[in-house]
């Protein structure tokens, strides 16, 4: 493998080079297959990286001129307009002037008295048409007022229903103590709802025989909310599930118990916060 | 919209919503801006530093996702990753724009201020999906040294070449190609043992 190219390899799967390096990585891509494999495996690590980037809830500003421009598109898409060039060719100048003009004169008669009579036919068709538009007409007025009847009722049905809390999906982060001081978490949970998603880093895999154990605490009394598995880097993921709804809770904690779970918390507190 | 049609899209990959985009149904470009707007804006303002500006490259990020979707491969690639190039490219060039020197990196993106702003529109699961990819990519970055990361996050994050890092860290070209090599191998690594699915 050429060596010079080889060093950009790295900068290539990171978008890094130049117009014109880019273009010598892509001529030798294609010659060399051994190179292609080493810019794939270089790639995935690269495109990771925008993962690394804290992410951020956007205003509704952005969103809102991008619909509109998409709208604005939209209808420039559906209104396309004709258009033709009017040239008059040299076979038309030749009907109008030419020696078959009094055929052309007969023909056009005859085309005349036809239309005039399709025109009759037509409006005969026009009519009845109106008419059944009349009675078409009639019968969208009844709906309508149906429909009017109909959205009253949902007006009163819905104000007599009560009123539902928005749903309000929290983050809450959450650290180790002074056990696990490198441990960290998060809670991800709608506090109206009765179950919570949680995301833990940082925990030392346990040896057999002892298990994490997750606590809901309300008040003074923790709640068991589920054992959790942490993999050989210490990263578990816990459905929490609850009688009641997480915003009951005022505290969350993972304690060290024996195999099975406790009834009550026994063993060290390694995460403790507050929800 | 009818609610039904929300459920139905949030379901659909990636790859199914850009084809429904590429035929010109918004509804799917907008189920494809719930689910990343929050990434998107989040790699521009690391980028550009200035929301409101970082919230117009979102915008034009979308923007040309809708007008150029029938253009995506999906053999070629990830719909994120196309996505995040999209943003990367105009973000570097928007902050070119507006400075005449390549951005540095000295505000330390931490994630100390990660948004817990409650969102009424959140997919729990999506967000706990995005959660988990971001503290992963975090952990396996910071078990690098710190002089490998600068030089990975001066490529991509800043836009600079390999002669532009050299000139800005002082160091030669070759121990820049060096750091950025084994810095990028070292974070496959870390991220295969945690099982990173992008």
């Amino acid at each position: 493998m050429d060596k010079n190219l080889e060093e950009l390899l790295t900068f290539y799967a990171l978008d890094a080079l130049t117009d014109e390096e880019r273009e010598l990585v892509e001529a030798y891509l294609i010659e060399h297959p051994e190179a292609r494999e080493q810019i794939q495996e270089l790639s995935q690590a690269a495109s990771a990286l925008p993962y690394s980037a804290t992410p951020v809830r956007p205003s509704a500003r952005p969103k809102q001129l991008l619909m509109e421009r998409i709208e604005a598109d939209q209808r420039k898409r559906s209104s396309i307009p004709n258009r033709s060039s009017h040239v008059r060719p040299n076979w038309l100048e030749n009907i109008f002037w030419g020696s078959n003009r009094f055929a052309f004169g007969a023909l056009s008669l005859v085309i005349a008295a036809l239309a005039i009579g399709w025109v009759v036919i037509l409006n005969k068709e026009v009519s009845r048409l109106r008419g059944e538009v009349s009675v078409l007409g009639d019968a969208l007025l009844a709906q309508a007022r149906s429909l009017e009847q109909i959205n009253q009722s949902i007006d009163q049905l819905n104000a007599e229903l009560p009123q539902q809390p928005p749903s309000a999906v929290r983050t809450i982060e959450f650290n180790g103590t002074t056990v696990q001081p490198q441990a960290y978490g998060q809670l991800i949970a709608d506090p109206n709802s009765t179950s919570a998603v949680m995301v833990v880093t940082g925990l030392a895999p346990l040896q057999p025989g002892i298990v994490y154990q997750v606590w809901l605490i309300q008040g003074d009394t923790p709640t068991s909310a589920g054992l959790l598995t942490v993999d050989a880097d210490g990263q578990g993921v816990l459905l929490l599930v609850s009688d009641t709804t997480i915003g009951s809770f005022n505290a969350l904690g993972i304690s060290v118990e024996p195999e099975g779970g406790s009834q009550q918390p026994t063993g060290d507190i390694v995460v403790l916060g507050d929800l | 919209m009818h609610p039904g049609n929300d459920m139905t899209l949030a379901q659909l990959s990636d790859e199914i919503l850009v084809a429904h985009v590429a035929r010109g149904d918004s509804a799917a470009l907008e189920t494809l801006y719930e689910r990343y707007a929050s990434t998107v804006l989040g790699i521009s303002l690391k980028i550009i530093g200035d929301q409101a500006v970082a919230e117009d490259v979102l915008q034009e990020t979308f923007w040309r996702v809708w007008r150029h979707a029938a253009s995506f491969q999906a053999q070629l690639g990830s719909f994120t990753s196309w996505l995040f190039r999209i943003t990367r490219n105009l973000a570097i060039d928007m902050y070119r724009q507006r400075s005449t020197r390549p951005p540095s990196l000295d505000t330390v993106d931490d994630g100390s201020e990660f948004d817990q702003i409650p969102d009424p529109t959140a997919n729990v699961a999506e967000q706990a999906q995005s959660s988990l990819r971001y503290q992963q990519v975090r952990k396996a970055l910071a078990t690098l040294p710190m002089l490998q990361r600068q030089v990975i996050e001066m490529a991509y994050f800043s836009g600079m070449t390999r002669q532009e890092i050299a000139e800005a860290t002082g160091e030669a070209l070759g121990t820049i190609h060096t750091r950025a090599r084994l810095g990028l191998q070292k974070l496959r690594l870390e991220l295969e043992k945690q099982e990173f699915e992008g």
